[in-house]
């Protein structure tokens, strides 16, 4: 099928250097490499005439606080050439800086900056990094884990100032976690 | 910008987030020499209520609800992906019967959307009618997921597994008497707007986008199909049933507004061809895969015999995600709709991220409105 095809071959013939890891599954293939060789690589499937991965549908950052290089970034392509997608992973930590694609693929423009946005990973080379789906002035960065889903402060119009104003959060409701284990389940011994 | 211009102070506008045509909350900073539009920013953000992060927190049961507020012209589109990604990441089999109704709803959901894009589409032409007349249509849809689903819009309905609850009798029949009622309506649709010459004036030749550029900028949907390429995730990718029905890609190959037009209208005719095809064929059967919800931590427990099944309703569904990753995608009317799902071997996704194709659509806008006269700029959709 035509969907193992551009995987195998790219794997076959790529530098294991770009690629250190590759994992195939049902669920799909992905490779994983370094934050160096990641603009080689997508140029690479971009480009040569037998993978043509031309279409970036996503890219997605994602938090592991329990690793060293605690995020990992996700690439997903898909190849409507060869009807075939592939993801790309790269981890990185707070500080590195990964290097933009919007030069091979426009769409990565906003899908950056959401990634700024929601994580603070910065990449090189992006036209126009600032945030995009939070607030003006919104500190800290959302998805993190560290993150509470409450957040830190709740904005509210404030009359006598006439203007809207960001207050430290208020609850009066503690939060509360519905895990649902049915009471019937013996999580521990079967 | 590289566009040259005729005066040496431009003029800043904003077109702040409401509207007064229904376009959702969307800020447009536009830069105007004159009537021509140079550039233009948007800002978005106004909606963002987080759901990415509270889908950490949830199971996928507590999180259905929340779903159909993603995109909530076309609500059984984001509920559809939402069962579909933990049904792959753990291969759970849908019965033929609640596949059947999921594309019924879907393909009904699909024609609800289409419609309300083109009421405000003929709105910021100028048209004020269809406005009225798409409601009439989008009326009688929200009848009909009322009378299955049990609300109007935000239907809580698709399960892991199937169905929540089966179609009520002589659902079927109202099917076919709305999509023989809807095709006269879209024929009148047709003769009002399609060959008008005020609509073809204003919608020819605007905003084109070409095969490679959309490529490049991903986008996907009816923007891709009008633009040259037939690339429908229905025929791509054989998700539900949809291999069993006779139906064919829409596609035309100018890439302006009018392509654009042109291929959604036909994707409602399509649709109501695969609804009657449908309902035709709609077997018998469980409308839900209650496999799912056995407690299947220890197979052969004791609790999941005979005896125990009629002491209450229904568990509590403990859907458990393994630790794998995914994504899947559907074909929503506005492009390709996508979940990236990374599980934790728990009942809450470590990751959930939503790929909209309205996020990924609108951020070509830049590139098109260059040059425009700024009444266009709306007609570009």
């Amino acid at each position: 099928m035509d969907n193992q095809f551009i995987f195998q071959y790219s794997w076959d013939i790529l530098p294991k250097k770009w690629v250190h890891k590759m994992k195939r599954s049902e669920h799909g293939n992905r490779f994983y490499t370094n934050t160096d060789n990641l603009f080689p690589l997508l140029c690479f499937l971009k480009w040569h005439t037998y993978t043509r991965v031309q279409v970036l549908i996503d890219i997605c950052g994602v938090d592991y606080p329990s690793r060293k290089r605690r995020f990992e970034v996700v690439y997903n392509l898909l190849s409507t050439r060869y009807n075939a997608r592939i993801r790309v992973q790269t981890s990185a930590d707070e500080v590195t800086r990964i290097s933009s694609v919007v030069s091979l693929f426009p769409s990565a423009g906003w899908w950056e900056r959401e990634v700024w946005d929601m994580f603070g990973l910065s990449f090189i080379n992006h036209p126009d990094l600032r945030r995009i789906l939070t607030d003006y002035g919104f500190e800290g960065h959302p998805l993190r884990k560290d993150f509470p889903l409450s957040g830190y402060v709740e904005v509210r119009y404030d009359d006598p100032e006439k203007r809207v104003v960001s207050e430290p959060i208020e609850m009066t409701q503690e939060f509360r976690y519905f895990d649902f284990a049915s009471p019937w389940e013996q999580r521990s011994d079967g | 910008m590289t566009v040259p211009v005729t005066r040496k102070d431009l003029m800043i506008v904003n077109m702040g987030p409401h509207h007064p045509s229904m376009h959702g909350v969307l800020r447009l900073i536009l830069t105007l020499d004159g009537e021509d539009v140079i550039d233009c920013e948007p800002i978005l953000g106004y909606l963002h209520r987080g759901m990415e992060k509270i889908a950490e927190n949830r199971t996928i049961l507590q999180y259905l609800p929340y779903v159909t507020r993603w995109d909530y012209l076309a609500t059984m589109f984001t509920e559809a992906i939402t069962v579909n990604a933990p049904e792959k990441l753990e291969n759970v089999q849908v019965p033929q019967r609640a596949s059947y109704i999921r594309v019924i709803m879907l393909e009904l959901s699909r024609i609800a959307s289409h419609l309300l894009w083109l009421g405000p589409f003929m709105a910021d032409i100028g048209a004020q009618t269809p406005f009225f007349y798409i409601f009439r249509e989008r009326e009688l849809i929200y009848n009909l997921f009322e009378a299955a689903t049990g609300m109007r819009m935000m239907h809580n309905y698709f399960r892991i597994g199937g169905v929540a609850a089966d179609l009520p009798y002589g659902w079927i029949e109202k099917c076919f008497d709305f999509c023989d009622y809807f095709l006269t309506g879209v024929v009148e649709y047709q003769k009002l707007i399609t060959r008008n010459p005020i609509f073809l004036e204003r919608v020819e030749g605007v905003g084109i986008i070409g095969g490679e550029e959309a490529v490049n900028w991903g986008l996907s949907g009816p923007m891709l199909r009008a633009s040259g390429i037939q690339w429908d995730l229905r025929k791509v990718d054989n998700y539900e049933c949809y291999n069993e029905f006779d139906w064919e890609i829409q596609w035309q190959k100018e890439g302006d507004s009018l392509a654009r037009y042109l291929v959604r209208i036909g994707e409602m005719k399509e649709s109501i061809k695969m609804i009657q095809q449908a309902l035709e064929g709609i077997p018998g059967g469980p409308y839900e895969n209650l496999e799912v919800r056995r407690f299947d931590r220890a197979k052969n427990s004791e609790w999941n015999d005979f005896a125990y099944r009629f002491i209450s309703k229904k568990p509590s569904p403990n859907f458990e995600l393994s630790k794998q990753e995914l994504y899947a995608r559907v074909e929503a009317p506005k492009g390709e709709l996508g979940i990236y799902l990374i599980g934790d071997n728990s009942v809450f996704p470590w990751r959930w991220k939503i790929r909209p194709p309205g996020f990924i659509n609108l951020q070509i806008l830049p590139e098109l409105v260059k040059r425009m006269k700024l009444a266009d700029h709306d007609d570009i959709r």
